[in-house]
């Protein structure tokens, strides 16, 4: 049996509540238990887990390594007139704040789903 | 938004006696509103929790949510602005149209009969969902129950707020802010950033085909865009980090695994309401984080020429 690791005060981002109060079970790889989570965030909660369900990338479909697909998107990106940045929403504000960094570098646009 | 008139979710659990929801349905969508911040608690300010508030919804058909309100009015479909528009003139004693009231589907007397009870209110706060951010007259729709609350003020303490969805979509609006000084649809090809939504939007520009390549992070636009922005994507060379393989990754040249943020990537996400909150990841990931994932990206394309010599390749923010 893997061990059992509790977490307090977990933070559930499926919905705008950020419900903050969440006692997560892990036990290996996955989550089994979500106590003060709603339906919702408990399946979100279970959905991922930290198995290696796909490959760490894919260049034109094919499975490739994080640095070859590293340097594949900064090739295109660069290479590009108008490069869009899209999304920002399951993300952190540390991962947006590069996002605008690599927008401004790349000279792209940069939005969200706020535009929709 | 500039000049929002809002409040954090712990005001309203603390203050708020007299709540609407208008075009959302929380009971579905926002499962723990009700209980964690807004009608159910006992605050500081309202004792008896549920018995100290009266909650109003309106919508264009009764959802699972109005079983929890006390007075359900049902709009017409396309006729929010219509019926803000109507309020506001009640607000400040103004005479209204029967017949253009009854456009809306409601009469003039449950109209002046809710700006009764929002001006006697103590505290009062309107939440706005999607039903009427995204459907006709959109922003324009937000605009004016944003300034239906602002107005409210010369009689009484009242707020709005826009219920937002999943994830960390407040975060990207706070964060595009602070960083461009703007919330979305930022243009910075000319090396300074210029906003014009409907210019420089996601779909607007797709459709048009105007980008020449893309990145995509923390969604799935090919899951859910007009075909013809969807079509553009497989066009153009896209790049896709996600925890899974997506319907973008599949019409992707690059897809990169990422770690599922707030499960197994740490930061920091925004609550609807604007307040910053940690995250606390329960599980390793064997995959490196958007963030990471990202940076490197960034220090990759570093690594080139500069294409606009005045910065030297050096952005001024971040
Ligand atoms: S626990 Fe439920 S209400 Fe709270 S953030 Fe998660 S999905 Fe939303």
């Amino acid at each position: 049996m893997p061990e059992l690791k509790i977490v307090k005060n977990a933070t559930c981002t499926f919905c705008g509540c950020v419900c903050d109060d969440i006692e997560l079970h892990a036990e290996g790889e996955r989550i089994v238990e979500t106590k003060r989570a709603c339906s919702l965030g408990e399946s979100w909660f279970k959905n991922h887990t930290a198995e290696r369900l796909y490959p760490d990338a894919l260049i034109d479909g094919q499975p490739a390594t994080v640095a070859a697909a590293v340097e594949a998107a900064a090739d295109y990106l660069y290479r590009a007139h108008m490069p869009l940045v899209y999304g920002l929403s399951n993300v952190t504000c540390e991962a947006q704040r590069e996002a605008v960094f690599l927008a401004e570098l790349i000279g792209g646009v940069i939005d969200s789903h706020t535009s929709l | 938004m500039g000049g929002k008139v809002t409040c954090t979710l712990g005001e309203v659990k603390n203050r708020a006696d007299f709540i609407i929801y208008w075009g959302g349905n929380p009971a579905e969508c926002h499962p723990r509103h009700f209980t964690k911040y807004t009608l159910t608690q006992k605050g500081k300010f309202v004792p008896n929790g549920r018995k100290g508030r009266t909650m109003v919804l309106v919508d264009i058909r009764e959802t699972p949510s109005g079983k929890a309100a006390d007075l359900f009015l049902q709009v017409r479909p396309g006729k929010d602005f219509e019926m803000v528009t109507a309020l506001r003139a009640l607000v400040k004693g103004q005479p209204v149209d029967r017949e253009r009231v009854a456009e809306t589907g409601l009469t003039v007397e449950q109209l002046q009969d809710l700006v009764n009870q929002m001006k006697a209110a103590k505290f009062g706060v309107l939440f706005f969902g999607m039903g009427l951010s995204m459907t006709r007259g959109k922003h324009m729709n937000s605009a004016a129950v944003l300034a239906l609350a602002a107005e409210l003020n010369a009689f009484t303490k009242f707020v709005a707020m826009p219920m937002r969805g999943h994830g960390n979509v407040t975060g990207a609006d706070v964060v595009l802010r602070y960083t461009t000084g703007y919330p979305f649809g930022i243009n910075l090809c000319r090396g300074y950033p210029r906003f014009n939504p409907g210019e420089f939007s996601t779909v607007d520009l797709l459709v048009r085909g105007d980008n020449d390549a893309a990145l995509i992070l923390g969604a799935d636009p090919g899951a859910t865009m007009p075909q013809p922005a969807i079509e553009h994507l497989a066009r153009i060379p896209t790049i896709v980090l996600d925890p899974k393989v997506t319907h973008t990754s599949r019409l992707a040249k690059v897809h990169i695994t990422t770690a599922a943020t707030g499960v197994s990537a740490p930061g920091t996400v925004y609550r609807m309401d604007e307040v910053p909150l940690p995250l606390r990841p329960a599980l390793k990931s064997p995959y490196p984080t958007d963030e990471e994932v990202m940076r490197r990206i960034r220090e990759e394309v570093l690594k080139k020429p500069a294409w606009l010599p005045a910065t030297n390749g050096r952005a001024a923010i971040a």
